[in-house]
C-alpha cells in the first residue's frame, strides 16, 4: 500500500486546469510512474457539472441563462448527477490506485464518506451516510458529495464538501439528481460557532480524516512538484 | 478465438451495473487494454477494458442498460468467426447459477430475496422455457405472484411437474434459507456505542491506530525437533522455524476469528479465512506477501509458498494482488539475531506477531535448571478491535500450539 499520501492544494483555480491536472497525475500513477496516492485540494469559481448519470431535467436552469451568470457549464467523465463548485466549497481529487487498497469501489466510496465524516467531527458535527445516497449527510441536509472515475483501478474526481459556500447556487440545479434535497455547510451547521480559521482548519481536518481512514502518512507536496504544466 | 466480454464486479458488493456508454461501435476493431465501455455503480464510474484483440461483434447490453455482475455484455471475436453457440449459452447460465451466487455474501444480512429472474416468457431470450418446466397452471400462477422462479424449483407431482404444494414448501422453507447458504468469506459487526466511544478515545490519546503490546516466551524443543525429523526424511521443501510459526498462528486464528479482523472505521469485519502477510525484507525496505488461505494450506505447501513470495518479493516481481489484502500478519527478525521486537500493525488489519530470534536460555524445566530452546512473540493488537484478554487468550494458542506441534495435526 501507499503509505504515503501526497497532499497538495491548489489554491483556487479554473475547473478545467485541475481537470487536466488530474487526468495527467492519474495517467503517471497507472503507468506506476508515481508511487504515492495523491490528494489534491482546490476551491474553483462558480461552475456546474454535469457527471454520467446526469439528467437533463436536473439543470433547473437553461444552460445559456448559467453562463450569463458567470457559471461554466461542463460535462466530465465522473459518475453521479449534477453539481455545483464554487467558492467556499473544498474539492477533493483522491488519485489513489484501489490496487494498492482494495479494488472495490463501494468500499472507496463508503471510505471517502468515512475521511469527512472523520473530519467533521473535529467541529462537534454529526455526519453520517443515507442509504443509496452516496455522500455525506447531517440528517437530511447534504454536506458533501461524491462522484468518482476509474480506469485500471486508478480514481480521479472525488468530493466536494460544502465549508462557507454560498447555497443559493444550489437553487438552479437539483443537486445531484435527488429532488428536494437540501444542501447545508459547515458554516451553516455552525452559525456563530464557527471558527474564524474555518476554511484553514477544514482542510487540515480532512487531511486527518484521510490519513485515518486510509491508514496513510500525509506529506504536503509543493504545487510545482505535480503541476508544472499549470501556469 | 471470441472472448466474452462480462460485467465486471467493480465492487464484492455490486450487483449489477449500468452501461453507461459504448466507446467502441460493433464491427470495430479493438486491442486488449482500449476502452470498450463506462459502466457505473452508485456513483463511481468504471472504464471496461478489452482483453483481447479483435473485433467488438456483438454488444448485448446497450448504453443505458443495467447488468448483473458476470452476464454477458459483448462478444470480441475475429471477423468471420461463428459466435453463435456464445450468444445462446448465455441466457441459461446467468438466470439459474449466477444470482444464487452473487446473493451469497450479503446473504446474512439479506432477507431472502425472491428469485431474481423475470418470469421468462418476458425475457426475450429464449421464450420457449418457461413452457418447457412442466407446472400446474396454480402453480405457474402462484409462482408469477410470489416472484417465485419455477426453473429453481423441484416439482413433486407427476413426472416431476411442479404443484401448488411444491410452492407452498419453498415458501414455508423461506426462513430457514439464509442459515442454509455456505458462510461468506467474512461478517461486518456493526460497532455498539460503547466501540465507537473506545476506539474514538484510543485514537485521539495514541494516534491512528492504538497499539498495545502482549509479549510471550515459548519453549521451541518440541517445534525444533518436529523440523528436525521432517528434515530428515530428505524431501523438499526443507521447513523452517518460520514455516512452522506461519502455520500455527494460521491455524490458531481459525480458532480466534476475533484477532483476524480489519478496523473498518465504523465497523469490524471479521474474516473466516486466513489471508497471512509475512513481512520480507527487501533492498530499501519492506513488504508483506500474502499467503492466502493459509488455514487451508499444509505445512509443506507453506513452505514452497513462503519462499516462492519471498524469492519474487526480493526480485520485486510480486503483482500488487500478491502483497494486498492479508487478514494478520507475522513478521520474523529471528535470522537477523533479534531476540525480542514489536512490529508495527499494517492496517485494517487488527494485529501482528513479532517473531523473536530462537536461543538457548537456561530455564527451570521439571523442577530442575536445564538448558532450553526459547523463542520470544510480541503480538501489537489494535485495541480498537482486540482486547487484552482476547489477544491474549490468541496468543495462548499459538504457543500451546508450538510447544506441542502434534496440535496441527489434531
Amino acid at each position: 500500500m501507499s503509505q504515503d499520501l501526497e497532499v497538495v492544494g491548489l489554491g483556487r483555480i479554473p475547473y478545467t486546469e485541475a481537470l487536466e491536472l488530474q487526468r495527467r497525475l492519474a495517467k503517471e500513477r497507472i503507468e506506476k510512474r508515481r508511487k504515492n496516492d495523491l490528494l489534491l485540494l482546490v476551491e474553483h469559481p462558480p461552475v456546474v457539472t454535469l457527471g454520467r448519470g446526469f439528467r437533463p431535467e436536473h439543470l433547473s436552469t437553461p444552460q445559456a441563462l448559467l453562463q450569463a451568470r458567470g457559471i461554466e457549464v461542463h460535462e466530465i467523465e465522473r459518475g453521479g448527477d449534477v453539481t455545483f463548485h464554487g467558492p467556499g466549497q473544498l474539492v477533493g481529487y483522491p488519485i489513489f490506485d484501489l490496487t494498492e487498497h482494495r479494488t472495490d469501489l463501494h468500499w472507496f466510496l463508503r471510505q471517502l464518506e468515512q475521511a469527512l465524516i472523520v473530519a467533521l467531527e473535529e467541529f462537534g458535527i454529526e455526519a453520517g451516510r443515507r442509504e443509496g445516497y452516496t455522500g455525506v449527510w447531517v440528517l437530511d441536509r447534504k454536506i458533501a458529495s461524491i462522484g468518482i472515475h476509474v480506469r485500471q483501478w486508478v480514481t480521479w474526481h472525488g468530493f466536494a464538501l460544502n465549508v462557507t459556500t454560498d447555497l443559493s447556487y444550489f437553487d438552479l440545479i437539483v443537486p445531484c439528481g435527488i429532488p428536494g434535497v437540501r444542501m447545508t455547510s459547515i458554516q451553516k451547521e455552525l452559525e456563530e460557532k464557527a471558527p474564524r480559521d474555518l476554511w484553514a482548519r477544514t482542510l487540515e481536518s480532512v487531511v486527518l480524516g484521510f490519513a485515518q481512514v486510509f491508514g496513510q502518512r500525509p506529506q504536503m507536496v509543493p504545487l510545482e512538484e505535480v503541476a508544472e504544466a499549470i501556469t | 478465438m471470441a472472448t466474452k466480454v462480462l460485467m465486471e464486479a467493480l465492487s464484492p458488493t455490486m450487483e449489477e451495473g449500468r452501461v453507461v456508454e459504448w466507446l467502441k461501435a460493433e464491427g470495430e476493431t479493438v486491442k486488449a487494454g482500449d476502452v470498450l465501455a463506462e459502466v457505473e455503480t452508485d456513483k463511481a464510474v468504471m472504464e471496461l477494458q478489452a482483453r483481447a484483440d479483435g473485433v467488438l461483434r456483438k454488444i448485448l447490453a446497450p448504453a443505458g442498460s443495467t447488468v448483473p455482475v458476470g452476464d454477458l455484455v459483448a462478444v470480441i471475436a475475429g471477423p468471420d468467426e461463428d459466435i453463435s453457440a456464445l450468444l445462446e449459452q448465455r441466457r441459461p447460465a446467468t438466470r439459474s447459477q449466477e444470482p444464487a451466487a452473487r446473493t451469497q455474501p450479503r446473504a446474512p444480512e439479506t432477507k431472502v430475496t425472491p428469485a431474481p429472474a423475470p418470469p421468462a416468457a418476458v425475457t426475450g431470450g429464449q421464450p420457449e422455457r418457461a413452457d418447457r418446466i412442466k407446472a400446474s397452471p396454480l402453480a405457474r400462477r402462484l409462482a408469477r405472484e410470489r416472484g417465485l422462479d419455477l426453473a429453481l424449483i423441484s416439482g413433486s407431482g407427476p413426472g416431476g411437474r411442479i404443484v401448488k404444494r411444491d410452492l407452498e414448501r419453498i415458501e414455508a422453507a423461506r426462513p430457514a434459507i439464509p442459515a442454509a447458504i455456505p458462510a461468506a468469506a467474512y461478517r461486518d459487526v456493526p460497532l455498539t456505542q460503547m466501540r465507537k466511544t473506545i476506539a474514538r478515545r484510543l485514537v485521539e490519546s495514541l494516534g491512528p491506530v492504538p497499539h498495545f503490546f502482549l509479549t510471550v516466551e515459548v519453549d521451541m524443543e518440541r517445534a525444533w525437533d518436529a523440523r528436525e525429523a521432517l528434515n530428515a526424511l530428505g524431501e523438499e521443501p526443507r521447513i523452517s522455524i518460520n514455516d512452522i510459526i506461519l502455520k500455527v498462528v494460521a491455524t490458531a486464528l481459525t480458532r480466534h476469528p476475533e484477532c483476524n479482523a480489519w478496523w473498518q472505521g465504523d465497523h469490524i469485519r471479521y474474516f473466516n479465512e486466513v489471508h497471512l502477510g509475512m513481512a520480507v525484507a527487501i533492498e530499501d525496505g519492506l513488504i508483506t506477501p500474502v499467503l492466502r488461505n493459509a488455514e487451508r494450506k499444509s505445512l509443506r505447501e507453506i513452505a514452497l509458498e513462503a519462499r516462492d513470495l519471498a524469492e519474487r518479493a526480493r526480485a520485486r516481481k510480486l503483482k500488487p494482488e500478491e502483497y494486498t489484502g492479508s487478514t494478520f500478519s507475522v513478521s520474523n527478525l529471528g535470522m537477523l539475531g533479534i531476540d525480542e521486537f514489536t512490529a508495527v500493525i499494517n492496517p485494517p488489519e487488527a494485529g501482528i506477531i513479532a517473531v523473536g530470534a530462537v536461543t538457548q536460555q537456561p530455564v527451570v524445566h521439571n523442577g530442575s535448571v536445564t538448558v532450553r530452546r526459547r523463542m520470544r512473540l510480541t503480538m501489537s493488537c489494535d485495541h480498537r478491535v482486540i482486547d487484552g484478554a482476547t489477544g491474549a487468550r490468541f496468543l495462548q494458542t499459538v504457543k500451546r500450539m508450538l510447544e506441542n506441534p502434534l496440535a496441527l495435526v489434531w
